[in-house]
Parts: structure tokens; C-alpha cells; sequence
């Protein structure tokens, strides 16, 4: 004989073992009775990868990189290949499973079990399943028709069936084998095979003869057989080519016959005389694996190089064979270190290779020539040459019978379509289901002998009480909204598809209703909106409804559904585009508003997905952003901001601790930032009890380099402007927003990006810091200028400067539509100032989306000014006009005296400043903004300096407005700006009290009020609970106190102060405050953000104390 | 201390409920709880668990010990060392009887629970017993015990140095005598 029989090896314990091939052939997997699967990179590989996939298993099949195998524990699993991760049950039974097998295409797996049934399933939707009753003992063997229309059954009831797979009837049947009661009685296992290719044939092992039946008439066209079989056939394996049909038997006989010409061209015997219970053909080479009942794996090679086969001979010399075969198995052990075989006729009978019948003789000769002293030697030489040889023939060899096979074809595949789903189920054929699992709540599904009913409940038990309906119908979708239960089952023989509403929110007695479906139209997807419910249906309609049933629109889909989602009035619906190849799938998406307004805003635009990924999850934010998942974890948004694009907000296997865990999205949720999701072990979806757990994780944009704090800041500067994105969305809806979820954002990215700003100075990225402060809003390039600035930029600041002025320059230019509303607010006070009135308006618009961080600035602006003037003293003198750099710092001092004035005097500087410049406008802008915020109330109560009954009772009340805003100013910007300063260092501080100053010299004071806000700290600290009121009522009563004489002081001062000139106070305060600044410097070194929280009051009334100190001086 | 103070103590103890109804963050003088979010887990004292599931107001997330295999471990390493082992919170049995009292129909295998629970408790007070009353046969100083629940202490600490006092007070009488 021509082929080399490998010397068996320890595969697994023993118990039915079974073999197979990968798709190319570069590896042996088996699987045995101790629960493992084994991957053999060839016999001698010595470090078998392990796979353990149950306590014991009972057979394996392996397609397309998906290892399925049949445990102990009744099921049948996927596990990828060649990592070994479980990948999903795809089925269960009530027994466990004796042999699973894929279709020629990978696509489907079939199941035999010892519960009498086999299942046919689909290895990408295990819920699509396919049952074939009528066997009445344990199914021993299955084999699928490679047309994949047949399915062929062995049983233990003595009957081999062919099934047609479409309808699962039984075409035919034969009583070809004996009955017994159990596999383990079985006296074959009879595995049994369709011919490759066509599929004409079908070899089933009877007793001791192949019997070969025609596919369509199922009679039987030859038998296969040789003298040497001396005991019941166990297993037929074909040969890829479809030409050569192997058959093993109980005792370890092994033939091999070319089927056209009946001949066997080869015969081998088990080393053991073992039961052969496994037998697989290489897909290219001519290899044979084989398995016994003892566990141990075997390998043939060189099948069929006798072309020639002398059959004859090989019949007649078979009892002398036998002898020399013994000992040539002998021989082969002598190699094989896990089962040590004294062997003393090793070398002796080294020439029975010589006898054989072969082609290879001469090879062989020669290299036995070489060798003969060395077995092992030779074993290696002779499977190197094979090796080499099959190589070249592997072509020839699958080329010859390719006639007999369908075309070859090599382009990309089409992917299977995605099947439709609700978001949020698990798979329909569980008998424990979810079948949606929302932000609302939980509908699960029981479907088992005792109980087919749906259990709804509700997170928010205010919303609903639980309920318990009959599922008589067998609805297999649902969807829950505040509103309804919405059900939908598809049509059966007798009934129509149904729609089923249970409206428990409607306020009359009738809460639900059902639409009937017409004929042959089947609802393939639900979902519910507010107030609407629209179902999606197999003839490519959409059909919406009212949640009281009346029904609305229908519009046509281009392609089939996969899922719908709703959410107020947004409808999304995913179909299939068009065909997908090689495991993508071809998705679009159709976003519209079934509002008043009716729109369409995604026009099916192709989804993105992850490479060979399909949909998971299709849902709304609880804001109303459109979100999916796909099967890689990647949650994507839409992205309403730049243009309706999607953008992968995260991905939820990078959470996942093992391979094969996943998360189970069930609610996303924009503010707080949260992906509600239940992680599922080793598997894609949860199990409904244990009950699961609903965890959060967080969200992360693919962003580069997030280890380093530039890519940090930038991911979370996008991150918080994407989750931003709804407000817009909500605004522009109608809808009502948390304004202060928002200014806290929008504080939030301003923040970041100073930080990004301060980084980048310090890197000396100055491009880059320009390019930064783009994104900024105008306060914090005001904040931006004085940092590069502080930090000797000062070409930066020079730029960031010309660029703020452009900005405002393009506002300026742009239409304004608020402006009449804004006069009419400012008309109160601001009529005076009517050359500039116009530009604030603009700013206000854009500050209004800012609100603290507009507030910041203000504070800011008015902080930055006396800066600016120590470098250029002169600002203030009369002539100065438009000059770029100085017009903003004149205009803020207007802005932040302004702010206290009584908008009724005339104050002399407010003229000064000829120049309208645009950075400052904000400022002001800022201040009609504040009347309505009822927070500056509360502020207004901690915040003792507040001299509101002091100043002449302004009769408009934004005038008193403003001297609100005026007083809290410092406390928020203090809050907002602190990390800031933190890096800008500690001036400001300085900068902060000359800008007190400045504010306060704009307006007259009265001695009275001088007095008092120098001992208003006194006073507070002597009462601490006073409110301001009575603050002012004590200090009259001090103030009375005091000696008359001390009272003229304080009016002399008061008028000296109010008639001073504003540049000759800097004078004089300037080396005060600079003492004043370097005392708080030391102090706020030494102490931390927190302290110097606390300090700040105080330093204030030390500032006004020293200010008062300069006064005397002077 | 009497078991119910000791029980007090251990209801400050932190446990997982997933609330059914929606509230802001409370505040509270021993720190802020929530926000509660229908469906979402929150950690709340295990006197407020208690509170809101009486109340139906939630679902109760048993401990992560509170498990049938850790426990089933936990009693054979406590039955296996000759030492007190470390349990898996020190409020170990207060939790439990609290917890399964109240919620057990969120708790799966309570029976199970309880039954692991008071074996490992069991097994703990004998060897408490058994070292207490060699350390009194052998006339020692002073003992060390590791790993000593509150509640464990609080079984036999009172009556153990009152005994030893009395113990003390009978042997110093008897050596004049002698």
C-alpha cells in the first residue's frame, strides 16, 4: 500500500472521539470525552492548543472560522477559531447532542440528539431553527445535503430518513440498521454522507457494506464492500472531490474506494484494532484523519497514490497482509513515545514497506536504502517527500473532480441579511425571553409548557403598575413607552399579523386595541413615540399610528427593516440597503419628525458599522439623539452639530474583561453623560434570572493619544461639545432644557480649552494656541490675551488680540434680529449712550448661550483693563482714538462703572471713551441679561457687599439689576476663574482691586458709605447673621456713634473722592495696591485654592481699607 | 454593647438597591445619597435598602459574597484553619440576617444563605469558645485574636472579663490562705 499510516497518539481520554479538518487544512481539531478540543498543527505537535468547551464532547464541526460542538450539558456551542472564545449557545435539547455538522457553506449547522429530534440552525441567528421530528430513538448521525435541500438522519430506531429541510418533512426512510435503545448500545454509530459537490449519492454504513442510494429516486445504486470488513461499518467520510469514499469500521478497518469504479484503492488497519469512531478527509491533501474509542488520533497520508490499485492483489494477500500490517504497525510505535510498544521485530520487518503495492515503492526503496537503520528517520524523510509530492498534486487531485462540483467562485461573498430585531430583546426562540428592555422598563416573555405570557414592568413604578398579560397570541415583539405597551406577533396559517396597543395612559375605559394586518403582510419591527406608534411590516411599509389607534401616515421603505426606534417625535427606521459582502452589512437609515412639522432629516443615508459587524441596538438618547450599537460594542451617535454625521462615542468592549464577554446596551443618556448597560459573561445578551444587573459605563471618543493630557483634554473638549449637541436639538424643538446642565458644559469646554490654551503657551505652541483660542468664546480670548500676555507672549497676544477684534468685527456685520427687543430692555438706562448701544445688542446674542462663562468674562474684562493700562499709562487722555490694542481697556473701564451708576446721572467719564470697541461690549451686555435670573437673588444674600440701599433708589429696575450683577460678580468669577489663576499666578488679584476702584471712584460716594465699606467687615464679623439691611441699619447707628469730626473726614473724603480725577486715583493708589498685591502674593502661595476662596471677601475690605488709607494720606 | 447596637452600627453599612421611583440627591448629615434613577443601581446605608423595600420602593442587589459558592468556601476555610479566617465584610452576619429578613425574594438561594451563614458563624463561636476557655484552663496573660467580627466580640467579650475578674478576685483570695 501505498500510504503511510502515522502512528496513532494520545488524543484524549478515552470515550467517542471525533475528528475533523480546518478549512485549509493547516490543522486537526478533536474533541473528546474529557470536555476538551484540540488543535493539532500536525500529529507530532507535541503542544496541542486546548479548548475546553463542557464536561465531555460529543462532536465537533468546524466552518469559517466557528467551532461547533455538542457538550454534555445538551448543548451546542459556537466558539471562534482558532482563539477558542465561546461565541454563544446555538441550541439546546432536552439530551445532549451526538453529532453536529455544518452545510457545505458554513451557514447552517444541524443537530442530532439523543432526544429523538434534530435541529437545523442558523449559525448567525440562532433563533431561526428548524426542528425534524419523527425519529423514535436517539439520533446517531446527520449528513446535509451539499445542495442544502436534503438532510440525512441515522437513528437508533433502526431508520435512516432523508429530510427536506424547507419544509421538514420526511422524504424518505429505510429500516437499514438495528434497533437498540441507546448510542452507547448502537452498534455502529453509522455516521453517514452525501456526496460532495452534486450530492447524487448518499453512502450509508450498513452492517458491513457501504450502501450508496440516488439522490431523488432514494433507491439504492451499488454497495460498497470488501472481504476484508469482518465486523459492522461505524463511519463514511467522503473525499472532498467527491471520488473517494472512506469507511471505517468497529474493528478498525480502514478502505478507501474510488466510488466510479468501485475499487479500493486502499485498506489500512488500526494499530489497536480499536473502534474507528471519527474520519475526516484533508480538504486538500490526501490525508485522512481518524479517531478512535480509546481517544487516540491517527493520520493516513497519500491516499490514492496507487492510481492503479491492485485491488486483487491486495484482496488475496489479505491474510498474509494482516501479519505484516501488525507488524508494521509495530514499527510505526516504535516512534511514538506516548504509547511505548516493545517492538523486536522493528527493523527486521522494515522491508514489508516493499511489499506493498505501490507506486511510491521506488521512493521508498531508496530512501529505505539510505535508512534502514533508523525508522524514525525514515518516517521523517518519507513525510517530508510526501509532503513535498502533495503539494504538487493537491491541485491535480481536487482539480479532476472539480467538473463534478459548482463553479468556483472567488470574489467577495454576500453577507446573510441581518434579520429585523427590536432593540433591546434577546433571541425569540428562548423560552425566557426579554422582549424589550428600555429606559421605561422591562417586558419579558415566558414561553414553556406551563405558561405562555408576557410580564411587563416598570422601572418607575409611578409610571404603571406591573402587569401580567396571556400571550395567546405569541407576539414576539414588543415596545414600551410612558404611554403604552406596544405588541405585534406575526401572521400564522389562521391569523393575520397583529398590532396590539395597550394604552394605559388614555384616561377613558378603553385601553387597548389591536389592527389587524392585511393578508400576507407581516410586522417585521415596532416601536413607540410619543404620542404615536408605527410599525414597519414585510411589504416594505411603515405604518404609523396615533397611541389611540387611529392610523396615519404610510410611507414605503426601499429595503427590508432590521429595527425602528422612537422618541418623541422622531421616527428612525434601519433597512437593508442592498447586499452586503464578505460579512458586512449594507444599512441605511431614515431619520424624520412625525411632528406638526413633518421632515425628513436622514434621507437613508448608508449606517456606518463596523467592519463585518451587524446592528445590535437602535435607540434614542434620553435627550433624543439618535444612537446604534453594532456587534463589535461601538455605540455611534448622530452628530448634529457637523452635519448629521455619525461619531463613535464608545466602545463597550473595551470594558469587557474576557473575550467573549459583551455589554447589552439598554439606554444611553446624554446629561449626566451615561451608557446603561448589562454586562452579559460569554454571551451577547443576559439571561432573564438571575435577574441582571444594569451597570454604566462611560463615554470615550476615539481620540488619539488620550494617555497624554493634550489628547485628554481634547477628547473631553469634544466629548462635552458632542453631548451638547441636543440642547441645540431641544431649543430649536421647543422642547424645554436644563439651562444649568448646560452653562455648566459650556463652562466645562471653555475651561478645557484655557487649559488646552495654558499648555500649549507653555510648550510654545503659539500657532497652536491661536488656533485654540478660535474655538473660544469672546470673554476667554479676553482671559487667553492676558495669559500670553502675563506669560511674555506677547507677539500671542498681539495676534490673539487682532483675531478677538476680527471676531467682533463679524459679528458687528452680521443681521440682527433681537435688537429691538434688546433697545427696549436698555432704554431704561442706556439712552445716553447711544453711539455704542447697538453693539453691545450683538454681543448678547452671542454671549447668551454662555451664561457663566459669559459672566467670568465680564468680571474678566473689567480685570484685565488696569493691566493693560500699566503698560500704556495714557489710555485715558482725551485724544485717544481707534487704536486696536487700546479702545477695549477705555471701553471696560465705561463698562464696569457703568455697571453701578445710576443710569439717570450723567457720570463725566462715560463720554470719555469715544471709541465703541467691540471686546468689551459683552460686558455690558451682561448686565439687562441678569434681571431675570433669580440665582443673582440668592447670591445677592451671601454676599455682604452690596450697597444697594445706598445708592439713590434707581427707578428702573435694571439699574438695580445691574448693581445686583455688579455685587456677585466677584464671588462667581472667583469660583469659575480659580483654576485659572491658579496658572495665570496671583495677579489678578492686584488687577481685581484696582478694578474694584475703578468702579468704585465712577460713581460719588457719600461719607456715610465710605465709612461703611470700610467697616462693613467689622460689622459682619461682630454680627455675622445680619442681613443687608441690617447691616446698613447698624452701621448708621456706628456711624452716628462716631465723633463729629470723624464724620466731616469721612465727607471730605467722600466729596474729594467722587471729584477726583480717575487717573490721578490710579496715581495714587498704584503703590498701595502693589503692596497690597505683593502681600497676597506671599499668602496665596503658601495656601491652596480653597483658602484663598475663603480669603478673597476679605481682602476686598482690606483693599477699601487701604484705598480709604490712601485717601487719608493724601 | 447589646446585639441591636451592634446592628445599628452595621446598618450604616453600604448595599445596591435599584430604586423603582426617580429623586434628586437627598442630603443628609452622614452625606449625600442618590440621585435615584428608576432602574439604575444605587448605593444607599442598608437602613434606607431596608426603609425603601418595605416600602416597595426598590430592588435589593445582594452583596457580592452574598453568594452561595464564596460562602460555601468561605465555611470550608473557616472549618479548615485553626484561626479565625477574614470574612467578607464585618458586619458579615448582621447583613445577612437583615437583609434575607427583609428581602429575600431579591436574594436567590436564601435559604442556602442563611443556612452557609449560620454554619461559618457556628464554627466561628466554637473556636471563640474553645480559645477563650484555653486561655482560662492555661492561666494566659493576655490573647491575641484576629479577624474578630463586632458582633463575634460582642457574644462573649462582657461575659468573659466579667468571669475573668471574678476568676481573678477567687485566686487572690486564695493565695493568702495558702
Amino acid at each position: 500500500m501505498p500510504s503511510t499510516q502515522k502512528p496513532m497518539r494520545y488524543g484524549h481520554t478515552e470515550g467517542h472521539t471525533d475528528v475533523c479538518f480546518d478549512d485549509t487544512g493547516s490543522c486537526i481539531v478533536t474533541c473528546g470525552s474529557d470536555g476538551d478540543v484540540r488543535i493539532w498543527e500536525n500529529l507530532d505537535d507535541d503542544d496541542p492548543k486546548s479548548i475546553t468547551v463542557g464536561e465531555k464532547a460529543y462532536s465537533c464541526a468546524l466552518k469559517n472560522g466557528r467551532l461547533i460542538t455538542a457538550v454534555s450539558n445538551n448543548t451546542v456551542q459556537i466558539h471562534t477559531f482558532p482563539e477558542g472564545a465561546p461565541d454563544g449557545i446555538l441550541t439546546r435539547f432536552t439530551m445532549n447532542a451526538n453529532h453536529v455538522i455544518f452545510n457545505s457553506d458554513g451557514t447552517k449547522i444541524a443537530a442530532g440528539s439523543s432526544d429523538f429530534m434534530v435541529k437545523v440552525v442558523e449559525v448567525t441567528d440562532s433563533s431561526k431553527q428548524k426542528t425534524f421530528r419523527g425519529h423514535d430513538a436517539p439520533v446517531l448521525s446527520l449528513s446535509f445535503d451539499p445542495r442544502d435541500v436534503y438532510l440525512a438522519s441515522a437513528s437508533c430506531d433502526g431508520s435512516v430518513r432523508v429530510w427536506k429541510i424547507a419544509d421538514q418533512t420526511c422524504t424518505t426512510s429505510w429500516p437499514l440498521l438495528q434497533k437498540c435503545n441507546d448510542v452507547i448500545s448502537a452498534k455502529s454509530i453509522c455516521r453517514l454522507g452525501w456526496q460532495p459537490g452534486s450530492g447524487k449519492l448518499l453512502a450509508i454504513p450498513v452492517d458491513k457494506v457501504v450502501k450508496l442510494y440516488r439522490r431523488g429516486t432514494w433507491d439504492s445504486q451499488l454497495d460498497l464492500s470488501h472481504k476484508s470488513i469482518t465486523q459492522s461499518l461505524n463511519v463514511v467520510a467522503w473525499s472532498p472531490c467527491g471520488q473517494y469514499l472512506a469507511a471505517a469500521s468497529v474493528d478498525g478497518n480502514i478502505l478507501v474506494w474510488n466510488v466510479e469504479t468501485q475499487e479500493c484503492i486502499e485498506r489500512m488497519q488500526h494499530e489497536k484494532n480499536y473502534t474507528i469512531c471519527g474520519l475526516a478527509w484533508h480538504p486538500k491533501h490526501k490525508q485522512i484523519a481518524y479517531a478512535d474509542t480509546e481517544g487516540s488520533l491517527g493520520l493516513l497520508e497519500n491516499i490514492g497514490d496507487g492510481k492503479k490499485p491492485n485491488d486483487k492483489l491486495a484482496g488475496a494477500m489479505t491474510k498474509d497482509y494482516n501479519d505484516l500490517f501488525d507488524g508494521e504497525d509495530d514499527n510505526c510505535s516504535n516512534g511514538d513515545m506516548i504509547e511505548p510498544q516493545s517492538s523486536p521485530k522493528a527493523g527486521a520487518n522494515e522491508d514489508n514497506d516493499d511489499l506493498m503495492p505501490t507506486l511510491g515503492l521506488l521512493r521508498r526503496a531508496i530512501i529505505d536504502d539510505d535508512n534502514s537503520l533508523d525508522i524514525g528517520m525514515i518516517k521523517a524523510n518519507s513525510s517530508l517527500l510526501e509532503k513535498e509530492d502533495d503539494d504538487d498534486q493537491a491541485g491535480g487531485f481536487s482539480a479532476l473532480p472539480s467538473s463534478t462540483q459548482q463553479p468556483f467562485y472567488d470574489g467577495p461573498m454576500p453577507t446573510p441579511k441581518q434579520k429585523p430585531f427590536q432593540s433591546g430583546s434577546t433571541p425569540a426562540h428562548l423560552a425566557h425571553r426579554f422582549m424589550v428592555w428600555n429606559s421605561v422598563g422591562i417586558i419579558r416573555c415566558y414561553n414553556d409548557e406551563q405558561d405562555n405570557a408576557i410580564d411587563v414592568e416598570f422601572h418607575d413604578t409611578s409610571i404603571h403598575h406591573a402587569t401580567h398579560l396571556p400571550n395567546s397570541l405569541n407576539h414576539t415583539m414588543a415596545d414600551l413607552s410612558t404611554e403604552a405597551i406596544l405588541l405585534a406577533c406575526e401572521s400564522t396559517e389562521e391569523l393575520a399579523s397583529k398590532l396590539h396597543c395597550i394604552h394605559f395612559s388614555s384616561w377613558d375605559t378603553n385601553k387597548e386595541w389591536t389592527v389587524d394586518m392585511p393578508e400576507d403582510e407581516d410586522i417585521e419591527a415596532v416601536c413607540l413615540g410619543q404620542g404615536w406608534a408605527a410599525c414597519a411590516t414585510s411589504a416594505l411599509l411603515v405604518r404609523v399610528f396615533t397611541v389611540g389607534g387611529v392610523q396615519k401616515e404610510i410611507f414605503s421603505l426601499p429595503g427590508p427593516v432590521v429595527s425602528m426606534a422612537g422618541h418623541g417625535e422622531q421616527l428612525m427606521v434601519i433597512y437593508h440597503r442592498g447586499t452586503g459582502f464578505d460579512g458586512d452589512q449594507c444599512l441605511g437609515v431614515q431619520l424624520m419628525e412625525l411632528g406638526k412639522k413633518k421632515e425628513q432629516i436622514l434621507h437613508g443615508d448608508p449606517l456606518s458599522l463596523t467592519k463585518k459587524s451587524y446592528l445590535t441596538w437602535v435607540g434614542f438618547s434620553a435627550e433624543g439623539t439618535p444612537c446604534y450599537v453594532d456587534s463589535e460594542g461601538i455605540v455611534r451617535m448622530l452628530n448634529r452639530g457637523v452635519g448629521n454625521t455619525w461619531i463613535p462615542v464608545c466602545n463597550t468592549r473595551e470594558h469587557c474583561k474576557g473575550r467573549s464577554d459583551h455589554y447589552w446596551v439598554v439606554g444611553i443618556h446624554e446629561n449626566p453623560q451615561q451608557l446603561r448597560c448589562i454586562p452579559c459573561k460569554g454571551a451577547r445578551f443576559p439571561p432573564t434570572l438571575p435577574r441582571p444587573a444594569v451597570a454604566i459605563l462611560s463615554f470615550k471618543l476615539p481620540y488619539c493619544q488620550v494617555t497624554t493630557e493634550k489628547g485628554q483634554m481634547e477628547e473631553q473638549y469634544w466629548r462635552s461639545v458632542v453631548f451638547l449637541n441636543h440642547v441645540d436639538y431641544l431649543l430649536k424643538n421647543g422642547y424645554e432644557i436644563d439651562e444649568n446642565a448646560k452653562s455648566q458644559s459650556v463652562k466645562e469646554q471653555q475651561e478645557l480649552l484655557m487649559k488646552l490654551f495654558a499648555l500649549s503657551c507653555k510648550l510654545e505652541r503659539e500657532f497652536r494656541c491661536v488656533e485654540l483660542a478660535d474655538l473660544m468664546t469672546q470673554n476667554v480670548v479676553n482671559l487667553a490675551i492676558k495669559y500670553a500676555s502675563r506669560s511674555r507672549k506677547l507677539n500671542l497676544a498681539q495676534r490673539l488680540n487682532e483675531m478677538a477684534a476680527e471676531k467682533v468685527s463679524e459679528l458687528a456685520t452680521a443681521p440682527e434680529d433681537e435688537e429691538d427687543f434688546r433697545k427696549h430692555l436698555n432704554a431704561g438706562y442706556r439712552s445716553s449712550a447711544t453711539e455704542w448701544s447697538q453693539l453691545p445688542v450683538r454681543n448678547v446674542q452671542q454671549d447668551q448661550e454662555m451664561e457663566d462663562a459669559g459672566e467670568t468674562g465680564a468680571y474678566e474684562e473689567a480685570e484685565e483693563t488696569p493691566e493693560v493700562q500699566e503698560q500704556r499709562p495714557n489710555t485715558f487722555s482725551k485724544g485717544v482714538t481707534s487704536a486696536e490694542v487700546t479702545t477695549p481697556k477705555s471701553a471696560v473701564i465705561v463698562s464696569s462703572s457703568q455697571g453701578r451708576v445710576n443710569p439717570f446721572k450723567v457720570s463725566p467719564n462715560r463720554k470719555d471713551p469715544v471709541v465703541p470697541s467691540a471686546n468689551v461690549l459683552d460686558t455690558m451686555s451682561k448686565y439687562p441679561k441678569k434681571t431675570s435670573l433669580s440665582s443673582s437673588r440668592a447670591v445677592n444674600k451671601q454676599n455682604p457687599p452690596v450697597i444697594k440701599p445706598l445708592i439713590p433708589k434707581p427707578k428702573s429696575k435694571q439699574a438695580l439689576a445691574a448693581s445686583f450683577f455688579q455685587a456677585r460678580t466677584p464671588t462667581s468669577s472667583e469660583k469659575t476663574v480659580e483654576e485659572r489663576e491658579e496658572k495665570t499666578g496671583n495677579e489678578s488679584h492686584q488687577v481685581k482691586v484696582t478694578a474694584q476702584q475703578n468702579t468704585e471712584n465712577g460713581r460719588p460716594k457719600t461719607g456715610f458709605q465710605m465709612w461703611l465699606e470700610e467697616n462693613r467687615a467689622n460689622i459682619l464679623t461682630d454680627n455675622p447673621d445680619l442681613n443687608e439691611a441690617e447691616v446698613i441699619k447698624e452701621g448708621m447707628s456706628r456711624f452716628r456713634i462716631l465723633s463729629s469730626e470723624e464724620r466731616m473726614v469721612w465727607t471730605e473724603k467722600a466729596k474729594r473722592g467722587s471729584v477726583s480725577d480717575l487717573a490721578e486715583d490710579k496715581k495714587r493708589k498704584r503703590p498701595t495696591t502693589d503692596e497690597d498685591e505683593v502681600k497676597k502674593d506671599q499668602e496665596q502661595k503658601s495656601e491652596d485654592s480653597n483658602v484663598s476662596k475663603k480669603t478673597k471677601p476679605l481682602d476686598r475690605s482690606t483693599n477699601v481699607r487701604l484705598s480709604a488709607f490712601a485717601f487719608k494720606q493724601s | 454593647m447589646e446585639p441591636a447596637e451592634v446592628e445599628f452600627l452595621a446598618e450604616k453599612e453600604l448595599v445596591t438597591i435599584v430604586p423603582n421611583f426617580s429623586l434628586d440627591r437627598i442630603h443628609l448629615i452622614g452625606g449625600d445619597l442618590g440621585p435615584f434613577n428608576p432602574g439604575l443601581p444605587v448605593e444607599v446605608p442598608v437602613w434606607l435598602a431596608i426603609n425603601l423595600k418595605q416600602r416597595q420602593k426598590c430592588r435589593l442587589i445582594p452583596p457580592e459574597w452574598m453568594d452561595v459558592e464564596k460562602l460555601e468556601e468561605i465555611r470550608d476555610q473557616e472549618r479548615k484553619e485553626d484561626t479565625f479566617t477574614p470574612m467578607p465584610s464585618p458586619y458579615y452576619m448582621e447583613l445577612t440576617k437583615l437583609l434575607l429578613n427583609y428581602a429575600s425574594d431579591n436574594i436567590p438561594k436564601a435559604d442556602e444563605i442563611r443556612t452557609l451563614v449560620k454554619d461559618t458563624w457556628d464554627t466561628r463561636v466554637a473556636k471563640l469558645r474553645l480559645s477563650a476557655d484555653s486561655f482560662v484552663r492555661q492561666q494566659e496573660a493576655h490573647a491575641k485574636l484576629d479577624n474578630l467580627t463586632l458582633m463575634e466580640i460582642n457574644t462573649t467579650g462582657t461575659f468573659l472579663t466579667q468571669a475573668l475578674d471574678h476568676m481573678y478576685k477567687l485566686r487572690t483570695n486564695l493565695q493568702p490562705a495558702e
